[in-house]
This record gives C-alpha cells, sequence and structure tokens, in this order.
C-alpha cells in the first residue's frame, strides 16, 4: 500500500468503514437529540466546576432519581456563558429547549419543581430560549449580545453534544473530515488546508499548509506530530475549552496532519494547570482507539497513526514550540536555538511539527465541508474565524469565536458589555503577556495580525483582559516583567538579567523612588532583549514599552510627581482616617494587623502596621480614603 | 511521614514501568508527586537511574518546573491566583491581607507547616476573580474582607458579628441582566 498518499482502490472499504461507524454514532445521539422525555443537559467544565456544576450535576440525578421523574440528565461541555456558570439546559419533549443560569445545586429543587415535573419554566432563572421564538419573556440565545456576532464552527459541538462520548462528535460530522483525507491522500490534503489559508492560531501566524508541507519533505522516519495545548497566556483560556468540550476536533486535526505529512506518532502537550482538559483528552483518545480511529490502519486504510496526551508541570517557555520539545524529551523545558527547525529536526531529533490546538480543531472542518466553504468568513486577507477570551474589567467573562477581522469593540463593548457600571475602559490587553496593549482610543480595531504588527504588537493566542479606569499602568507593568522574568528559563543574559532589571526598575518607579534616567534604561532594555533566542525573551519587554508609549503622562506622574492616579501602587498611596464614623469599630475589626487604632475614641492608622490591603476601605468607605503618600 | 527505604521502594514501584526517551520523566514527576505531594529527596537518584542520566539534571528538570514540589506541602495549602483579571480585580490587596493573616509570605508555610500560600498561574477561570482556591474548591470574587473572614475561619479564629460570613464561589450580578435585554 502506498502510504505517501496516492489514490488507492481501499478508498470505498474507508468509506464504507466510516459510514458503518456513523450509522451508531447516530443511534447513540438520536437518544438526545429527539428524546422521548426530559433531556437536562448540565454543562461541566473548568469555569462551571469552580461555581459547582458537579454539585449542581449530581443534585439533579439524584432529584430525578428520587422523584422518579420521566427525564435523562446529561453531561455537556461549556457554551463559553462563564458568566452565567453553571448553565443548565431543559428540553421537555415537543418544547423548545431552555438554558437557565447561575443553578447552582441550591437551585436544584427550585428547577425540578416548576420546569421539569412540571410543564413549566423556572422564570427566575431564565438565560435563553437555545432556538426558535422567544418565549415568554425569555429572549433566544442568538439574540443575546454576547452570542449575536459569533460564529460558531470550532464551538459549534461546545455545549452541545457530551465531550466523554465519541459517538456525539461522530454523530455531529465528526471524523468525516478524516474519512475524506484517507480517501484523498497526503498531498492532496496539504493542498486543501494550503488553499483554505489557515495559519497558525497559536500566535505566530504561519500558514499551516506550507509547515506541514516542510514535514512532509524530510525524509527521515519516524515523525511525530505534536499538538501545543500549554496555553500558558495568562488570561487566555481558549484551547481550554475546546479540549474539554469537543475533545476529539484537535485529534481529528492531528490524524489528518499525520496523514498530510506522514508522520508516525503524535503528543498533546497540556499545561499543569488544566487537569480536567487531560482527563477528557485522555478518555477521547481511548475511545478513538477503540472505534479503529487511531492505531493501526485507521478506518481500514493502510495508514498507521497513534497519540498520547503529555501532562506539563507549570512551565511558560513550554508553550514556545522548542521549549515544549525539550520538555518532551525528559529535560528541563528551555527552548532551543533555531535552526535546525522542528520540521528538521525536533522531539528526539526526528522530524516534526508543532501546532495550536486551535490550528489542528480547524482541519477537520477544511477537509469535511472544504477550504472553499471554510474561507467564505473572515476578512478580505484572513479567512476563518478565531476564538477569544473576555476577562478581566468586563461585564461579561467568557470565550467567544467570531471571524478574523472582526472588530475589538464589538467584542469588549458589544458581547462583553464593557467595564462595569460607571467605569470607563481604559485598554485591553491581547493575547497574554509579551503581546502588547491597546489604550481605549484603538478599541475599533480589526482583530487581524497586520493591525497589531504595524503597532509593534502581536495578535496573540486569543486572549482579551481588559483594563478600567481603576487599573494603575505601572501595577500592570510590573505584573507583566514579574512574570516574564519568573518565567524565563535562565539560558539568556539580556533575558534572565534583563528582566530582573527591569523589575527592579519599575518597582523603584512604583515606590516613589524613580529617578529621570529611569524611562531611559528601561528603553535600553528593552532594546537589548532583540539578542535573546526565543520569543520570549524577545517580546518580554514588548507589553511595557507599548504601555510607556500609550501612557506616558501616567508613568512620568509616578516618575516625577510620585503620586498614582489610580491610587494602587502601595508605595505611593497610605490610608488615611478622613473623618470619624460609626463604621469605624467594622475597619478596625476586619483590619488583618490591627493598624486602625482608637486613641481616646479618636480613630486613626498606625502608618507602620498597615500593609495597604485596603480591607478597612471596604467596611468604611467614606471614613477612611487614600491619600498620596508623598502628598500634603 | 514515610521513612526513606519506604519512599525508595515505592518510588520503585511507581515507575518501574517507565522508560527512557519515551516522554516518561513528566508521568513519572506526576505519580511521585501524586503519591507523597511532592517528590522527595531520594527519587532523584532512582530517576537518575531509570532515565539514564545525572542526578543533577534530574534535578534541574524537577526544579524546573513550578507544579513540582520539592517539600511536603502544609496541612492547609491557600493558593492565590496571580493572573491578570485577578490582579486588575484587586488581587495584590487580597495577598497582603492573606499573608498577614495566615502569618506567611507568598510560596512559604508558616513555622509550624500548618498554613502556605501558593502561588498559582491563571486557569481561565476569570469570571471569579479575584480569587483563591483551597482543597480544589475555587472562592471568588473575593473581596479583601471576605479573604479575611475566610482566612480567619481557617485558622479556627471565631467569627466577628459585624462582617459577612465566608463565602463559598459566588458569580458576579452582571449576567442577572441579560434576561431582560
Amino acid at each position: 500500500m502506498d502510504r505517501r498518499g496516492k489514490a488507492r482502490p481501499d478508498c470505498i472499504e474507508i468509506m464504507a468503514t466510516y459510514k458503518e461507524i456513523r450509522q451508531a454514532a447516530h443511534k447513540a445521539w438520536d437518544a438526545v437529540a429527539r428524546p422521548r422525555r426530559t433531556l437536562i443537559k448540565v454543562g461541566v467544565a473548568t469555569c462551571s466546576r469552580a461555581v459547582g456544576a458537579d454539585e449542581t450535576l449530581a443534585a439533579l440525578r439524584r432529584a430525578v432519581e428520587e422523584r422518579q421523574l420521566e427525564a435523562d440528565v446529561m453531561l455537556t461541555g461549556c457554551l463559553g456563558l462563564c458568566y452565567a456558570e453553571p448553565i443548565v439546559e431543559v428540553q421537555r419533549p415537543g418544547r423548545p429547549a431552555v438554558l437557565y443560569q447561575h443553578l447552582t445545586a441550591d437551585k436544584v429543587p427550585a428547577l425540578v419543581e416548576r420546569a421539569i415535573a412540571a410543564d413549566g419554566i423556572a422564570t427566575e432563572h431564565t438565560l435563553a430560549v437555545v432556538d426558535g421564538e422567544p418565549l415568554g419573556g425569555v429572549p433566544v440565545l442568538s439574540s443575546l449580545p454576547f452570542w449575536r456576532g459569533q460564529v460558531r464552527r470550532l464551538m459549534a459541538n461546545c455545549g452541545v453534544i457530551d465531550p466523554e462520548i465519541i459517538d456525539h462528535y461522530i454523530a455531529h460530522g465528526g471524523y468525516e473530515g478524516l474519512a475524506k483525507a484517507l480517501q484523498i491522500g497526503g498531498e492532496a490534503v496539504i493542498k486543501e488546508v494550503s488553499e483554505s489559508a489557515l495559519w497558525g492560531r497559536g500566535g505566530a501566524a504561519f500558514p499551516t499548509g506550507r509547515k506541514w508541507e516542510f514535514l512532509r519533505g524530510s525524509q527521515r522516519k519516524p515523525k511525530y506530530i505534536i499538538c501545543n495545548a500549554d496555553e500558558g497566556d495568562p488570561g487566555s483560556f481558549v484551547n481550554r475549552n475546546l479540549l474539554e468540550s469537543d475533545p476529539h476536533s484537535t485529534i481529528e486535526g492531528m490524524i489528518i496532519g499525520g496523514l498530510a505529512t506522514d508522520a508516525d506518532y503524535g503528543y498533546i502537550y497540556i499545561r499543569d494547570e488544566y487537569p480536567l482538559p487531560v482527563e477528557r483528552m485522555r478518555k477521547a483518545v481511548e475511545q478513538a482507539r477503540e472505534r479503529g480511529l487511531l492505531g493501526e490502519s485507521i478506518l481500514g486504510s493502510a495508514f498507521s497513526f497513534d497519540l498520547e496526551v503529555v501532562r506539563g508541570a507549570g512551565s511558560y517557555v513550554c508553550g514556545d514550540e522548542t521549549g515544549l520539545l525539550a520538555s518532551l524529551e525528559d529535560r528541563r523545558g528551555m527552548p532551543k536555538i533555531k535552526p535546525p527547525f522542528p520540521a528538521q529536526a525536533g522531539v528526539f531529533a526526528q522530524p516534526s511539527n508543532v501546532n495550536n490546538v486551535e490550528s489542528y480543531a480547524n482541519v477537520p472542518l477544511i477537509l469535511r465541508e472544504g477550504a472553499g466553504w471554510w474561507s467564505n468568513v473572515g476578512s478580505e486577507k484572513h479567512k476563518g474565524t478565531k476564538m477569544w477570551s473576555l476577562s478581566g474589567q468586563i461585564q461579561r467573562v467568557g470565550i467567544l469565536e467570531v471571524p478574523l477581522g472582526a472588530s475589538l469593540s464589538d467584542l469588549i463593548v458589544g458581547a462583553g458589555g464593557g467595564p462595569p457600571e460607571g467605569r470607563t475602559l481604559k485598554a485591553i490587553q491581547p493575547g497574554g503577556p509579551l503581546s502588547g496593549i491597546i489604550p481605549a482610543s484603538d478599541v475599533d480595531i480589526r482583530l487581524e495580525p497586520d493591525h497589531f504588527r504595524e503597532r509593534g504588537m502581536l495578535m496573540g493566542s486569543g486572549g482579551l483582559v481588559v483594563l478600567d479606569d481603576t487599573n494603575c499602568i505601572v501595577d500592570l507593568c510590573i505584573y507583566f516583567e514579574w512574570f516574564a522574568e519568573d518565567e524565563s528559563c535562565g539560558r539568556c543574559t539580556t533575558c534572565f538579567a534583563g528582566t530582573r532589571r527591569m523589575l527592579e526598575i519599575l518597582r523603584r518607579i512604583s515606590s516613589g523612588r524613580g529617578r529621570t534616567a529611569d524611562l531611559e534604561l528601561i528603553r535600553l532594555l528593552g532594546r537589548l532583549s532583540s539578542n535573546a533566542n526565543c520569543f520570549h525573551g524577545q517580546g518580554a519587554p514588548t507589553s511595557v514599552m507599548s504601555m510607556f508609549r500609550f501612557f506616558e503622562e501616567e508613568v512620568m506622574e509616578h516618575l516625577e510627581r510620585k503620586r498614582c492616579p489610580a491610587g494602587r501602587c502601595p508605595g505611593l498611596i497610605r490610608y488615611e482616617v478622613l473623618h470619624q464614623s460609626e463604621l469605624l469599630p467594622l475597619a478596625e475589626a476586619i483590619c488583618p494587623t490591627g493598624a486602625v487604632v482608637r486613641d481616646n475614641g479618636t480613630y486613626r492608622i498606625d502608618q507602620a502596621k498597615c500593609v495597604k490591603c485596603d480591607a478597612c476601605r471596604e467596611q468604611a468607605p467614606y471614613a477612611i480614603g487614600v491619600v498620596d503618600a508623598f502628598g500634603p | 511521614m514515610p521513612g526513606s527505604t519506604e519512599i525508595v521502594a515505592r518510588v520503585n514501584e511507581l515507575i518501574a514501568d517507565l522508560r527512557p526517551d519515551n516522554v516518561d520523566l513528566l508521568a513519572a514527576l506526576h505519580r511521585i508527586q501524586h503519591e507523597f505531594g511532592y517528590v522527595p529527596r531520594e527519587a532523584v537518584p532512582l530517576l537518575a537511574g531509570k532515565f539514564r542520566t545525572t542526578p543533577a539534571l534530574i534535578f534541574g528538570t524537577i526544579d524546573f518546573y513550578s507544579e513540582v514540589r520539592t517539600n511536603p506541602p502544609a496541612e492547609e495549602v491557600v493558593e492565590w491566583c496571580s493572573g491578570p483579571a485577578c490582579l486588575l480585580k484587586g488581587s495584590m490587596n487580597v495577598r497582603r491581607a492573606l499573608e498577614a493573616v495566615l502569618g506567611c509570605e507568598m510560596n512559604r508555610a508558616t513555622s509550624d507547616g500548618k498554613f502556605e500560600l501558593r502561588l498559582v498561574q491563571c486557569d481561565g477561570t476569570c469570571h471569579l476573580a479575584p480569587l483563591v482556591r483551597h482543597k480544589g474548591r475555587s472562592l471568588g470574587p473575593l473581596t479583601v474582607s471576605r479573604a479575611i473572614e475566610w482566612a480567619r475561619a481557617l485558622r479556627g479564629e471565631p467569627a466577628l458579628a459585624a462582617a459577612e460570613p465566608p463565602h463559598e464561589a459566588e458569580v458576579v450580578a452582571a449576567g442577572e441582566g441579560e434576561a431582560a435585554t
């Protein structure tokens, strides 16, 4: 048999095998899709688990069993509406499915009483009707501001199927892309992927088809396909959602990648902070193997490929592709020097290909629906969709998927609702600490790599962290530089020592000991960092540099006048009792260091004891205030 | 606490099926840490033998990863999220308050080994920012006062009549308005 992917006589067999699997899968899904009994879906993912989705699921199962209700309780993934978790969907036979929000276990009895045991709606907890018409004041999901601009392709199955049941994925067209790929062969797969113009979603935006050609061109065996699921950018959690809500799309993409590049084995490297994705991916790999979709002669073809899940142990630079390779090789995850590139000498010095989760997850769609369909959304230059996670000072935290080229303000203001009431947008930090910052004046920027590059920034991997007027730029600079320093692997002096020096200077500025020469020193360190080997070292000062550019006035306020306008930098503020109030005993009681003291019935703050934690002001908001430490 | 010989025997059992150049070292570290709560010193030479390398390189690898511990955890470990969403919503205030109440600095334990504050990276549960985790449960969104009350309760101190009770994960009210839009 020809493994290099020319047309093969076993095409008919492959399709027949796939159809058989598909038929069985449909049977399993039909029980869910056309329920004769009430179907209750509970979204259980990292975000909903944190607010008690496990308990909700258990309480619902218990209630259904105890009351012997005509209902099935099913687990599902995450819709991306983190702000409304835990979410429960209830579909009674012949009725529209209704989503309930903030459905913690204590609200289960009310839900059961009104919407499961009886034919009604638990109105006080409703979020939306899944589709169709609004129902008694409950809006349709697609009309919610968070949902309106979305084109859900990668996320089509998220919150719909049970991520732990492979049949659900297959019934939704899963592994059809693989069956097609096996029929047309590797070369044609690369052609299709190149035609779609898919580029790497991890941050570097390199064309996926080209990357695969490099590996295909390499003659040495074995070859490896590696998935970078070390989503280390703090504030980015789009990959997590895919891995735990629809694990098979990534697996299928990797198998297709293996076929296209003639690879033998794959690794999915998932960060340690994601235990649930690790668990679900392992389960998914197991199930794919059982169905003959992984392992020897996949779907009866001549192509064999297997993969395994590797759990990281807490290192940001392992998200750099060569750092990841070093980590796989049982060593410190220190990024290597390129060249050689992974396609020449990757893991174990063998030819390898590393792509991001989202890149692989797009591939089954391209193969199944064709490159033409896939690229019918997006901007003129950039096709397809991109997932984004919203967090920080925003009303609706969550994950969404929009066409490339969508406007940032549509996401931040439209979907996310902007900063909390009464505050104003200050800036947006996209795609991780190495990407830079976008001031509020640029909020209309289109989400395409070019517009970010023009500004000396990167679009990054999908995180959008929102700042409002209560946040301090220097405070955030310190955070990013601390992160860069903390996660530096220690190879390059400009990185491990440069970030340390930069952090010292920033801390000096924030404590009122800034010097006039500091600005120039920071710029010098910024220039030097281009000498670092990997992107971590090179990108380390990006955020600080762009914050100094866009918010120079605020930085100068810290530096020259020793004032923090947002009142956040602990070295530049002090807490004072502004006037006596009956709330001050509460402040005295809450203070963890006994710094709120009473002398002859008058309260004051003992500055030597105060750790500036703000608890007293929470208790007595008008009586205690923040004043400039160096002020009058 | 198991003695050295028990540790050696157990580690050998745990890593028996692993081999070098097979992406197994991370798995070995996870298994050992799962068993003991940390990677004991005694494991280092055994791992070096297993993976055909030197104890120095094994220790270097252990030292590289922030989630691999080389000392036993305290009785109560409070994980403090260092992520940007938490930071913007006041996590540094929560940190200063927790350090004061629990009596230990970040990534340190109290001298009696009872409490430990541990810095963790963002896992994307940013709707709970600022948050801490304790025994796998997330607590958030926290105010500084709630964090103090919760930490005092953890230390077994009586709650203040005036302050709110310790809070289990509570959700922001922002989503509630949506049904009306």
